[in-house]
């Protein structure tokens, strides 16, 4: 697989298109699972976890998993390319740094990926741009149908799927949607919404789990628990929240057109400004203009771009991507004029 | 760990602050992050969020289970409350009587209710049988027994192939 070749595009949970997709960029559901007769990956020797890579990515390929689908062995990968893998939500961060052989397998759409030995054996994973949760659920529940036809997994009558974390156990499914919410955030009413999806067993983060300010007003949304409620009901329960959330946004949205469009049209032409002229940009400042960029495009007042141009650039500014599009180890200073210079030639410089 | 700010409190708010690039890790006291205003949303990753639940909540002496070690991976009822993690499949059954309340506090469940795999484990006796056979297969080669790691080799292939 050339990474350097994904690096100047974005995957399908970038794409800007779907349903509501002014609002949620992706949906994206995981499912942890293992195989009965080895142990948890953190307690496996180095003989085991070569043993089961072999054998897994094998099973993972013949289930068909995608169009172009590899696998991707991670023990032997250079920090810059794993790091790469993260930003795209390919891999997660502990599997970036495990040891041993682990690695991942993913389409060239980029809508599926399955990391092996991570703290599961697997870590399988679906996307979908846009808000379509259940045609996310549908895709990953078919997909480890077909690879439990190839494996057993390890899984008990009254537990569900065993995992080596007890609070992953029962459906092994984490289900997140992530949300684009700059109005709320801008009239400082996001705290509240933050506390009201907590209080219906949602877990609320950033784009990779950071605080509020250094994230773009992107929040991720996914259940906490996954015992004693079926994967369906797990998915209606945020499929049912999330429209509530669009609304608030959606009003907040309009109410500042109404009663302040001038300073919000300010608000978004600078910042479009700003990141066509800037020669050095830090990824918290591209982050925050991004923001009001995407908000522009969807609110019609930017017309010249489209929403998976602004979408793209939140992944392919971070430090991972421009390392990858470069083909070099940047400091963060070069890093910076780096940064400025592929946005300014990706907007369209002034 | 103590508070970085006023660096009197403990820190419970570990929060990733991106700076030109950078990630930091900052620890702060739960009053200094409303001060601060870091707190919302959580900006602790899911993991670190359950293990601290999981440190909290994990039944503390269950005195039946001090001397239980799992007879195929080894891993321990202190071992688990420890790292939050079980080491093989087995352990759920062997430290059932503290993981089930343990589950109803944070899954507020013991029981799975959804999908079940195409292909469970039908035969739950050959799978320990070949953890066993691995657990002494490593054994053999760390003490570099190696006729008897062949052995166990052929042994380990032939209950496979006889899948
Ligand atoms: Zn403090
Ligand atoms: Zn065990």
């Amino acid at each position: 697989m050339d990474l350097g070749k994904l690096a100047r595009h974005a995957g399908e949970w970038l794409r800007g298109t779907g349903a509501d997709s002014d609002i949620v960029i992706s949906c994206r559901i995981r499912l942890a699972r293992n195989v009965p007769d080895f142990p948890f990956t953190a307690r496996c020797t180095a003989a085991q976890k070569t043993e089961l890579a072999e054998i897994l990515s094998e099973k993972v390929l013949d289930a068909d998993i995608g169009e172009g689908a590899e696998y991707l062995p991670l023990d032997n990968l250079e920090e810059v390319d794993c790091l790469f893998l993260v930003a795209r939500h390919l891999i997660s961060k502990d599997h970036a740094e495990a040891e041993g052989a682990h690695g991942v397998a993913f389409d060239i759409r980029e809508t599926t990926s399955v990391m092996i030995n991570e703290e599961d054996h697997l870590r399988i994973q679906a996307f979908r741009s846009g808000f379509h949760l259940e045609d996310t659920w549908a895709a990953i529940d078919a997909l480890d149908n077909r690879i439990s036809e190839r494996t057993e997994y390890a899984f008990s009558e009254r537990l569900g799927y065993l995992t080596a974390c007890p609070p992953n156990i029962g459906t092994g499914m984490r289900a997140s949607v992530m949300l684009h919410l700059p109005a709320l955030g801008m009239t400082k009413q996001i705290e509240q919404v933050v506390q009201a999806v907590q209080k219906m067993g949602l877990v609320v983060r950033g784009l990779y789990g950071e605080g509020t300010q250094a994230s773009g007003s992107l929040y991720q949304i996914s259940n906490q628990r996954t015992l004693g409620k079926s994967e369906m009901e797990i998915v209606e329960n945020i499929s049912s929240t999330v429209p509530t959330i669009m609304t608030m946004e959606r009003k907040t949205r309009r109410a500042l057109m109404d009663r302040s469009r001038d300073k919000l049209e300010d608000k978004i032409w600078r910042s479009l400004g700003l990141l066509r002229s800037a020669r050095v940009v830090s990824s918290g400042e591209t982050l925050e203009h991004l923001s009001h960029l995407r908000l522009g495009v969807n609110l019609r007042l930017v017309d010249r771009l489209d929403s998976a141009t602004v979408n793209q650039l939140f992944i392919l500014t971070l430090p991972a991507h421009l390392q990858k599009i470069e083909g070099r180890v940047l400091e963060p200073t070069q890093r910076d004029v780096v940064r400025a210079n592929f946005i300014r030639e990706t907007l369209g410089e002034q | 760990m103590l508070c970085e700010n006023c660096k009197e409190r403990p820190a419970t708010f570990h929060v990733v602050e991106i700076t030109d690039g950078e990630k930091r890790e900052v620890h702060l006291c739960e009053q200094c992050a409303r001060d601060k205003k870091v707190a919302l949303p959580p900006s602790l990753s899911l993991n670190e969020i359950l293990s601290s639940l999981m440190e909290a909540h994990a039944e503390k002496d269950v005195p039946e289970l001090s001397d239980v070690a799992c007879p195929d991976c080894g891993m321990t009822y202190a071992e688990f409350r420890r790292t939050g993690r079980l080491g093989c499949q087995r352990d759920y059954a062997i430290f059932e009587k503290a993981l089930l309340p343990f589950l109803e506090k944070i899954q507020g469940a013991t029981n799975h209710k959804g999908k079940t795999p195409r292909r469970a484990t039908q035969d739950t006796g050959q799978a320990t049988e070949l953890l066993r056979l691995r657990r002494e297969l490593n054994d053999a080669i760390a003490s570099e027994r190696y006729e008897e790691a062949a052995k166990l080799r052929d042994s380990i292939r032939a209950l496979r192939e006889g899948q």
